[in-house]
C-alpha cells in the first residue's frame, strides 16, 4: 500500500511553485491575521501592561492585615474586666470568586444568597477582603473550612472580639467597641484606621482608644487561585494594645452597683447613679449608672430589635448618668452657699439666723421644707437641718454673682476631664445665661431678667443649677480634703506589652476653693452634724453598724419647673472618715422623693462594704 | 539520492510541540502524558507521510460516514465534562471526535471539491451541505469552537478551490443576516460568552473572569515576560483552563511580548510552508488538502490567541500543538503528515532543461 519511491528524489528538479492568486491571498490573509494578533498583543503588553501587571500582583499577592490584640482593661488590683475571645468570620475576596460560589456559601452559613450578592456588588474594591458573615458557629466554621479548597477567593478570618465581665456593672465605665463609622473614619483615617476596623465607641474603650488599639501588622502573602498561601513575602508583626489598669476596685464597683440596685428596688425607682472618689487623689474607685446594659451585645453584633429596645427604653439604659446625667443638686449645694457666706464675711460660724417656715421676698413666698419655725441657728445647724430659709437669706446677702463664683470654684458647671467621652458639665447659671435662654424679642422682658427669686433659690441648689453625680463626688471630695478640686481619673496606669509604664495617674488639683481652712471646717462641721443628729440620717448608720464618722448631706431637688409639688430627685453626698477622709461618694436616685430614706441608705451601704473590705480595697 | 521531504515544516511543528511541553511543565500539568501524545502524533505523522494521500480520495464518502457516526456516537454513548458531551471511550482511551472531524472534513471537502475545476453554485451549495451536518452535530454537543473551525475550514477551502466572489459573498451575507438569529440558536452559556465578550465588565467574577484573568496574565508578561517557570497567574492557577483554551496566556505571561511574537511567527512560517505545499501539489486534491490543513491551523491559531488577548469571544478551541490534549495533538500532527505526503509526491521533472547556471546563481543569491 505504501510507496516509498516518492520520498526520495532520484533526479531532476522541482518545478517552480505555482503560486496562484488564491494561494497568494491566502498567504496574505494568514500574515495579516497574525499581524493583527501581534498588534493587539503588543498593545496589551506595552500599553496596558503596567496596569495589568498591577492587577496580576493584586491577584496573587494578598495583603493581609494582622490584627493587633486590643489592650486588656484591668481593675486597680489587676483583675481583668474584658477578654479578647476568638471569633471566626467568613471573608471573601470578590475578584477571586466564581459567581456560583455564593449559592454554596449561602447553604453553608445560612445567609440568603441575595444578601451576600448585594454585599459583593457594593464592594468598592474587588481585591479587598470583604466580610460576609461574622461570628460563625463552630459547625459553620467546620463546614466552610472543609469546602475551602473548592471555594477560591473564600477564606475564614479569625479575629478577637471583646467579651466584657459583668457588663451590667462595668458597662458604663468600660463602654464597648464597634465597627468604625464613616464620620469616625474620616476623622481617624490620618491615624491609619481602616474601613473595617473596630474602634472604642463609648466608655474607657473610647477614652483610651489610642492606648488600647495597638498597631496592626501586615503580611504580603503569595496565594494561589484557591486562596492557599504559597509563600509569605514580607511581614510586619502587630503590636498589641497597652494594658490599662483602672482606678476602679472591682469588688467595690460590684458592691456599689448592688447597693444602688437594692436601694432603687426598695423604693420602686428605676434609675440612679453613684460615684466613689478618693478625696486625696481624685481616683474614681467606683462609678455606677443604673440601669446598665449588656455591652457584649454590641461587640457580638447587636440585633436591630435589641438596639431599638435599648434606644426606646424610657429608663435610658444607654445614658451614663454618672457623667452625663444633669440634675439640680438641691440641698447638697448648701455647702457652697455656706462657704460663700462665711468667706465673704456675710456670716460667721456663730452667726444665728432665723429659720422661719417661709420667706417673703418682694411679695413672693419662698417656703422651707418644714411648715413650722425651726428657730435661730448657726450655719452648722442650718446645714444639719437643711434649713432652706436660712440659706435663702445667705444667698440674698452674698448675691448671685458671688454664689456662681463659689459654685464654679467647687467644680460646678465644668465637664470633668476624665478618661471618658460624653462628660457633661452641668450648669452654673448667671444673668446673661438666663437672658440668652429667652428668644431675642423677649430678651429684656421681666420674665427673662434675673430676679431676686433666682438668687434665693440658687442658694439651695435650685434655680437653674445643674450638676452630675461625678461633679458631686468631686465637690464632696473637695470638702473632704479641705478645698482642693481634683481632676477625677479612672486610669491608675497604662503598661505596654513589654511591661513598661506608659502612663501613670497623677493627682492634679484643678481648682482650689478660695476659702480659709477654718471656714471650710465650719461647713464640714455642719455635714458631720447632719449624719450625727439623733434622728433620721443617723438611723441608717446605726442600722448598718457603720460608725457615723464623716460628713454628709442629703438633697431632694425639685425639677421640671417652679412651684409646689414638683417631681424631685434624691441626692446624698458623703465623705469619711471625718479627720482624714479617704473616701467620698455621691448617690443619685432619679425621681427619688425623700433623700434621707432613699439616697442616704445606699451611701451608707457602700460605706459599710468599704469599711468591711478595707484590707482588700486598700492593701 | 535526496530526501524529498519539506524539512522545515516538521521542524517548525517540533518547535511548537516543545514550547507546548515547556508551558505544560510550567503550569504543573501532566506534561509527560502530553509527550506521549506527541510521540503518538509523530507516529501518525510518519505514517501519513508514507501513505499516498491520493488513496484517500476514493475513501472520502466512507470517511464522511465515519465522521458522522462518531459525532452521533458522542451523543449516544459519549462522556460529559464541563457541561458538554464531547468524549468517546475507545479501547480505554478518551477520544474527542470533534477534533478528528476537523481533519476528516478537510479530506472529504478536498475530495468533493476536486471533482470540478470550477465551483458551480450547485457544487458550492453541495459543499455547504456537506459541512452543515457535522457542524450541526458539533454545535449541539455543545461545542461552539469546533463548529466555528469547521465552518471556517469549509470557507477557506472553497476560497482556495476557486469559489466565485459572489458565492463567498452570499455566505458572508447569510452570516450577517444570521447574527440577529444566532443568539436564539446558541446555548445559554454560549450566548453569555458572546455578551461577556461584548462587555466584559458585566460579570467580572463569573463568565468574565476567564477573559479578565487571561488578559491580566498576558498583559503582566510585559515585553520580555516573567521568565519560564516564573509566571504568577498561570502557575498559581488564576488563569482558567491554563493548559488548554488559555494556554497562550500562560505562555505569554512567562515569555512576554517577545515570546508571543516569536510563537506567532513560528505559526506564520508553518502556515506559509503549508501553502507552499499547496502550490507544488501534483494534483488539485493535494492542493486542497494542504489548503484545508492551512485553513484548519490558521483559524485555530487566530481564534485561540484572539480570545486569549481579548480580541475574540471565548470559544473552546485548542492552540494547535501547544494546548494539552491527545485528540487535538494527534489530529494536528496527522494532518501535517498528510501535507508532507503531498509534498513528497510533488511534481518533479526528471529531464528538465537546466537553467542557465549564471542566472541560477544570481537567483539563489537574491533568495539568500
Amino acid at each position: 500500500m505504501t510507496s516509498w519511491g516518492p520520498l526520495f528524489q532520484l533526479g531532476g528538479v522541482a518545478p517552480r511553485p505555482r503560486w496562484s492568486l488564491r494561494l497568494v491571498s491566502a498567504a496574505a490573509l494568514a500574515v495579516g491575521l497574525i499581524g493583527v494578533l501581534i498588534f493587539q498583543l503588543a498593545r496589551l503588553d506595552v500599553t496596558d501592561g503596567p496596569q495589568l501587571a498591577a492587577l496580576a500582583r493584586a491577584n496573587s499577592i494578598r495583603h493581609v492585615v494582622l490584627e493587633a490584640d486590643r489592650g486588656i482593661i484591668y481593675d486597680r488590683h489587676g483583675a481583668p474586666l474584658v477578654a479578647n475571645s476568638p471569633e471566626w468570620n467568613l471573608t471573601v475576596i470578590p475578584a477571586g470568586m466564581r459567581s456560583s460560589e455564593l449559592a454554596e456559601l449561602s447553604s453553608l452559613v445560612g445567609v440568603p444568597e441575595q444578601t451576600m450578592a448585594a454585599q459583593v456588588l457594593a464592594a468598592r474594591d474587588g481585591y479587598a477582603s470583604l466580610t460576609l458573615k461574622t461570628n460563625l458557629t463552630e459547625a459553620e466554621e467546620l463546614a466552610v473550612s472543609e469546602r475551602l479548597p473548592d471555594l477560591p477567593g473564600v477564606y475564614i478570618a479569625q479575629h478577637a472580639i471583646r467579651t466584657y465581665v459583668d457588663p451590667l456593672v462595668f458597662g458604663h465605665v468600660l463602654g464597648y467597641v464597634g465597627p468604625i463609622a464613616a464620620p469616625e473614619l474620616k476623622r481617624l483615617e490620618a491615624e491609619g484606621y481602616q474601613p473595617n476596623e473596630t474602634v472604642g465607641k463609648v466608655g474607657v474603650e473610647a477614652g483610651l482608644e489610642s492606648f488600647l488599639r495597638g498597631s496592626d501588622g501586615w503580611a504580603d502573602e503569595e496565594v494561589d487561585a484557591r486562596g492557599q498561601v504559597v509563600n509569605v513575602i514580607a511581614m510586619h508583626p502587630p503590636t498589641p494594645g497597652d494594658a490599662v489598669f483602672l482606678t476602679i476596685d472591682a469588688a467595690l464597683q460590684r458592691a456599689t452597683a448592688a447597693s444602688l440596685a437594692a436601694g432603687l428596688a426598695r423604693d420602686g425607682k428605676t434609675a440612679g447613679a453613684s460615684v466613689v472618689v478618693d478625696p486625696r487623689t481624685g481616683e474614681v474607685l467606683a462609678m455606677v449608672s443604673l440601669p446598665g446594659y449588656d455591652t457584649n451585645l454590641f461587640t457580638h453584633g447587636i440585633s436591630q430589635a435589641d438596639y431599638s429596645r435599648l434606644l426606646n427604653d424610657p429608663n435610658k439604659p444607654l445614658l451614663n448618668r454618672a457623667i452625663a446625667g444633669q440634675y439640680a443638686p438641691g440641698s447638697t449645694f448648701k455647702m457652697v452657699t455656706a462657704t460663700a457666706g462665711l468667706q465673704e464675711g456675710k456670716i460667721t460660724a456663730q452667726t444665728l439666723l432665723n429659720c422661719p417656715p417661709y420667706l417673703d421676698v418682694n411679695g413672693w413666698i419662698y417656703h422651707n421644707w418644714a411648715s413650722y419655725s425651726l428657730g435661730y441657728m448657726n450655719v452648722a445647724k442650718a446645714l444639719a437641718t437643711s434649713c432652706d430659709t436660712f440659706f435663702y437669706q445667705v444667698a440674698a446677702m452674698v448675691g448671685d454673682v458671688t454664689l456662681a463664683k463659689y459654685a464654679r470654684a467647687y467644680g460646678f458647671g465644668t465637664a470633668k476631664d476624665i478618661e471618658l467621652p460624653g462628660v457633661m458639665p452641668g450648669l452654673v447659671p448667671d444673668r446673661i445665661w438666663k437672658q440668652l435662654q429667652c428668644g431675642v424679642p423677649d430678651l429684656n422682658s421681666d420674665a427673662c431678667r434675673w430676679n431676686e427669686g433666682d438668687t434665693i433659690t440658687f442658694g439651695i441648689g435650685q434655680s437653674y443649677l445643674l450638676t452630675t453625680p461625678l461633679n458631686q463626688a468631686v465637690y464632696v471630695a473637695a470638702l473632704a480634703n479641705g478645698g482642693h478640686v481634683l481632676k477625677p481619673t479612672l486610669v491608675a496606669s497604662v503598661h505596654d506589652i513589654a511591661g513598661r509604664s506608659v502612663l501613670k495617674s497623677q493627682t492634679v488639683v484643678t481648682d482650689t476653693v478660695p476659702a480659709s481652712a477654718a471656714n471650710i471646717m465650719a461647713v464640714r462641721e455642719g455635714m458631720r452634724e447632719e449624719i450625727n443628729r439623733p434622728y433620721n440620717m443617723n438611723y441608717w448608720f446605726r442600722a448598718a453598724g457603720v460608725p457615723a464618722d464623716g460628713g454628709g448631706k442629703t438633697g431632694t431637688a425639685q425639677w421640671g419647673g417652679s412651684g409646689l409639688d414638683l417631681p424631685t430627685h434624691a441626692w446624698f453626698v458623703f465623705f469619711a472618715p471625718y479627720a482624714q477622709p479617704e473616701i467620698s461618694l455621691s448617690v443619685f436616685v432619679e425621681r427619688g422623693e425623700l433623700s434621707e430614706v432613699e439616697a442616704a441608705p445606699i451611701g451608707v451601704d457602700i460605706m459599710k462594704f468599704y469599711r468591711a473590705n478595707l484590707g482588700t480595697i486598700r492593701p | 539520492m535526496i530526501l524529498r521531504l519539506d524539512r522545515r515544516q516538521p521542524m517548525l511543528a517540533a518547535l511548537l510541540a516543545v514550547v507546548g511541553v515547556m508551558t505544560m511543565f510550567s503550569a504543573g500539568a501532566d506534561w509527560l502524558r502530553q509527550i506521549v501524545w506527541i510521540a503518538l502524533g509523530a507516529a501518525a505523522y510518519v505514517a501519513a507521510t508514507i501513505y499516498d494521500y491520493r488513496r484517500l480520495r476514493p475513501l472520502a464518502p466512507a470517511l464522511y460516514a465515519v465522521m458522522l457516526v462518531l459525532l452521533l456516537a458522542v451523543h449516544l454513548v459519549g462522556h460529559a465534562a464541563l457541561g458538554a458531551r464531547r468524549w468517546l471511550s475507545v479501547a480505554g482511551f478518551p477520544l474527542e471526535p470533534s477534533e478528528l472531524s476537523k481533519l476528516l472534513l478537510v479530506i472529504v471537502l478536498a475530495a468533493y471539491l476536486t471533482r470540478d475545476e470550477r465551483i458551480t453554485w450547485r457544487g458550492f451549495t453541495g459543499a455547504l451541505g456537506l459541512v452543515a451536518a457535522p457542524a450541526a452535530l458539533v454545535l449541539v454537543q455543545p461545542d461552539l469552537g469546533t463548529t466555528i473551525v469547521l465552518l471556517a475550514v469549509a470557507l477557506g477551502m472553497l476560497f482556495i478551490a476557486g469559489a466565485r466572489p459572489a458565492q463567498l459573498g452570499a455566505v458572508v451575507t447569510a452570516g450577517v443576516v444570521a447574527i440577529p438569529i444566532l443568539p436564539h440558536l446558541l446555548h445559554g452559556y454560549q450566548r453569555r460568552r458572546l455578551e461577556i465578550f461584548l462587555d466584559p465588565t458585566q460579570d467580572p467574577l463569573g463568565a468574565g473572569y476567564n477573559l479578565l484573568q487571561a488578559r491580566i496574565a498576558v498583559g503582566s508578561g510585559g515585553l520580555f515576560g516573567r521568565g519560564w517557570l516564573h509566571g504568577l497567574q498561570g502557575q498559581l492557577g488564576f488563569v482558567p483552563e491554563r493548559t488548554t483554551d488559555f494556554v497562550f496566556a500562560t505562555y505569554a505571561e512567562q515569555f512576554g511580548l517577545l515570546g508571543g511574537v516569536l510563537l506567532l511567527a513560528v505559526f506564520g512560517l508553518l502556515l506559509l510552508r503549508l501553502l507552499r505545499t499547496a502550490s507544488v501539489a501534483p494534483d488539485r486534491f493535494g492542493e486542497l488538502l494542504a489548503g484545508g490543513v492551512f485553513a484548519m491551523v490558521l483559524v485555530q491559531v487566530v481564534e485561540n490567541v484572539g480570545m486569549n488577548i481579548g480580541l475574540l469571544p471565548i470559544a473552546g478551541i485548542p492552540l494547535p500543538l501547544i494546548s494539552y490534549g491527545g485528540s487535538a495533538t494527534i489530529t494536528t500532527l496527522a494532518a501535517l503528515g498528510l501535507v508532507q505526503s503531498v509534498m513528497v509526491r510533488r511534481r518533479h521533472v526528471v529531464f528538465q532543461e537546466r537553467p542557465i547556471p549564471l542566472l541560477g546563481t544570481i537567483r539563489r543569491r537574491a533568495q539568500a
